[in-house]
């Protein structure tokens, strides 16, 4: 009894699964082997082609977050792609969940930000502008200005503004003074310029 | 809008300092209050000054765009007391004694009817004082040391930390807080230097571990408890995310996990689910599988 | 002024809506908190005894409706109301909102006298 020392390596250099196996395990009933799979195989680019497909049909929110940790990491247009079709998800949990995932992907997701801006559906520019909201790129606050400049739906602008908050300065002052001008039956747009520019 | 013509020695504007608050508040989880001002004020302007930029806004832009690496870096060894010291934060190490502990024991059925010992992680261990600590405290403190086997597991990236951590000579800075009656009994001087001696250094596990490294971390099962303090802010979103996920894959489900008295896992991942104890927050693995 | 204002927590990912109601809030006379998702709100029930949560649906690291039913459950089990607010007009988010444990569902955008009312409302037992 009493403090004990554990030499060997706890199992530390056990041989590290195949990806192969960790693929299988996606598909294991048991959810924490699914997360411990999908986070195994980190760096893996043959498991992406199998990840992608599951990240939508994954009911355990835990396991999906672990997929998109691996899947991010890859920053590669075949995963920006992929996940760029669930901003128009019905699921607000997969959506929000894969705009923070392309919100990490600045080597890949600016490639599709042209492409996104433009989409017809204005909840996924809503969901762009999260993305750019914290996505680590130069151009980042370019295309929000763009997007507060130029979209047609009151909802898109107030996410833009949104995610332009924290890096307003006296030079957008007359950019948010026109998207009150654009949209005057919005109160709350009005509001939050106000109390953006003071 | 006041001046916004400062310069690079002058204070920052108000506006300045929010949105530098809220920015570092979201990287990091890190808040701080108008009180700490002057502190972060001047933090900051080493910062600038250091990296050669002209004043906080094109300093704040490349921050913000990760423009430059080691930017954040230097910013957080700036704005975070980067030093350890025996029983540093040790309230923590009160609700280890008082609470989680005693919890652990409960959750695996009892004194005399664990399968296995209790296990401790500290990640990263840094030159050893954590990991030295809790035995300690655990060995003069904790009522049940002598009815359960308790090991503890000191990880660290950085071998050169490591190497010392095994020699586990300090000087007097390191154990300033480690009362006069334990120093005799555990430490050795050694010219101006404490020795600890031998049974605490051998109870003590070291390992070198990456946290962020999902393979490596594998070997790292069934902890009770971890600590891992004023390590996760200096990870970026992806890094910090694996690193959580990693610890909840070392913990036991229902283990706890404590981070830095300033830290949070509220913008890391919610797979956690935080706890109050009397001295703080804390966060434990959920029992039913993952959420 | 010695009188207690009552606290309440405002709690959505999007800083101008936490802007926003913090700013009516205030208004109407209550001390004002404020976290960006459910989890940071979770972490600040434990810190402070809030008289009123105010909280949005759909939110990053955890939604509205977990967020409630953690505020609800043993890990926090605050007694106080809950407001959510949602973009979904639709009776099935009510119903979950409600079943989470929320005491009201209002539909964005919330009018700003109206929610300063339901405000007051809610926590009249807490005013001085």
């Amino acid at each position: 009894m009493g403090l004990v020392r554990r030499d060997q390596q706890p199992a530390a250099e056990k041989a590290a699964p195949s990806a192969a196996s960790l693929v299988e395990q996606l598909d294991d009933p048991d959810p924490d082997v699914r997360r411990e799979a999908a986070l195994g195989l980190d760096g893996s680019a043959e498991a992406v082609p199998a990840l992608i497909p599951r990240v939508a049909g994954e009911t355990d929110p835990a396991v999906r977050d672990a997929m998109l940790t691996t899947l991010a990491a890859h920053d590669t247009d075949e995963v920006a792609e992929a996940l760029a079709v669930h901003l128009a998800s019905d699921e607000a949990s997969l959506r929000t969940s894969a705009a923070e995932a392309l919100a990490t992907m600045p080597g890949s997701v600016p490639a599709i930000i042209p492409r996104l801006v433009q989409d017809p559906d204005h909840d996924v520019r809503v969901m762009t502008a999260m993305v750019l909201a914290d996505l680590p790129h130069p151009g980042a606050l370019t295309w929000l200005a763009d997007m507060i400049r130029a979209d047609p739906h009151p909802n898109v602008v107030t996410a833009a503004i949104d995610a332009l908050l924290p890096s307003i300065t006296p030079e957008h002052t007359e950019l948010l003074r026109d998207a009150v001008h654009r949209f005057p039956d919005d109160p709350f747009l009005r509001f939050t310029v106000e109390a953006a520019v003071g | 809008m006041t001046s916004s013509t400062k310069t690079a020695g002058a204070a920052l504007t108000v506006s300045d300092f929010e949105k530098f608050r809220d920015y570092f508040y979201k990287r990091t989880g890190i808040q701080f209050t108008e009180s700490k001002r002057y502190f972060v004020d001047k933090r900051i302007e080493t910062c600038i000054r250091q990296a050669g930029y002209s004043g906080f806004a094109s300093w704040f832009a490349a921050l913000r765009l990760n423009d430059r690496s080691g930017l954040l870096q230097e910013l957080i060894n700036q704005l975070t007391v980067n030093e350890t010291y025996f029983l540093r934060e040790d309230y923590q190490f009160e609700s280890l004694i008082r609470t989680v502990l005693p919890d652990v024991l409960a959750a695996r059925g009892g004194v005399g009817r664990l399968n296995g010992p209790v296990k401790i992680l500290s990640l990263p261990c840094s030159t050893g004082e954590e990991p030295y600590s809790i035995a300690l405290r655990l060995l003069e403190e904790w009522d049940q040391i002598d009815h359960v086997d308790v090991e503890i597991h000191g990880a660290d990236i950085d071998s050169d930390v490591l190497a010392r951590a095994e020699l586990a000579s300090y000087n007097e800075r390191s154990v300033h807080r480690v009362p006069p009656a334990w120093r005799k009994k555990y430490f050795t001087p050694v010219g101006v230097r404490y020795q600890l001696d031998e049974g605490i250094r051998d109870a003590v596990t070291l390992h070198q571990i990456n946290v962020c490294d999902t393979v490596a971390m594998r070997g790292f099962r069934d902890f009770d408890v971890i600590f891992c303090r004023n390590v996760l802010i200096y990870f970026d979103e992806l890094s910090s995310r694996r690193a959580a996920e990693n610890l909840y894959g070392a913990l036991r489900p229902g283990g706890y996990l404590f981070l830095g008295h300033s830290e949070s896992m509220s913008r890391i991942s919610p797979i956690f689910t935080p706890a109050r104890l009397p001295e703080g927050i804390v966060y434990q693995r959920p029992i039913g599988g993952s959420r | 002024m010695t009188e207690k204002r009552p606290k309440v927590l405002v709690v959505d990912d999007a800083a101008t809506v936490r802007l926003y109601h913090t700013t009516l809030l205030t208004g109407a006379g209550f001390e004002v908190s404020e976290a960006a998702n459910g989890l940071e709100a979770v972490e600040a029930a434990l810190n402070t005894a809030f008289d009123l949560f105010v909280i949005d649906v759909n939110m990053p690291k955890m939604n509205g409706y977990t967020c409630v039913e953690t505020l609800r459950s043993a890990t926090v089990g605050t007694p106080a109301p809950i407001v959510m607010i949602s973009t979904e007009d639709s009776r099935g988010d009510a119903d979950r909102a409600y079943a989470a444990g929320a005491n009201l569902y209002l539909v964005k955008p919330v009018d700003k006298d109206r929610l300063a009312r339901v405000a007051r409302m809610l926590t009249a037992g807490v005013a001085a």
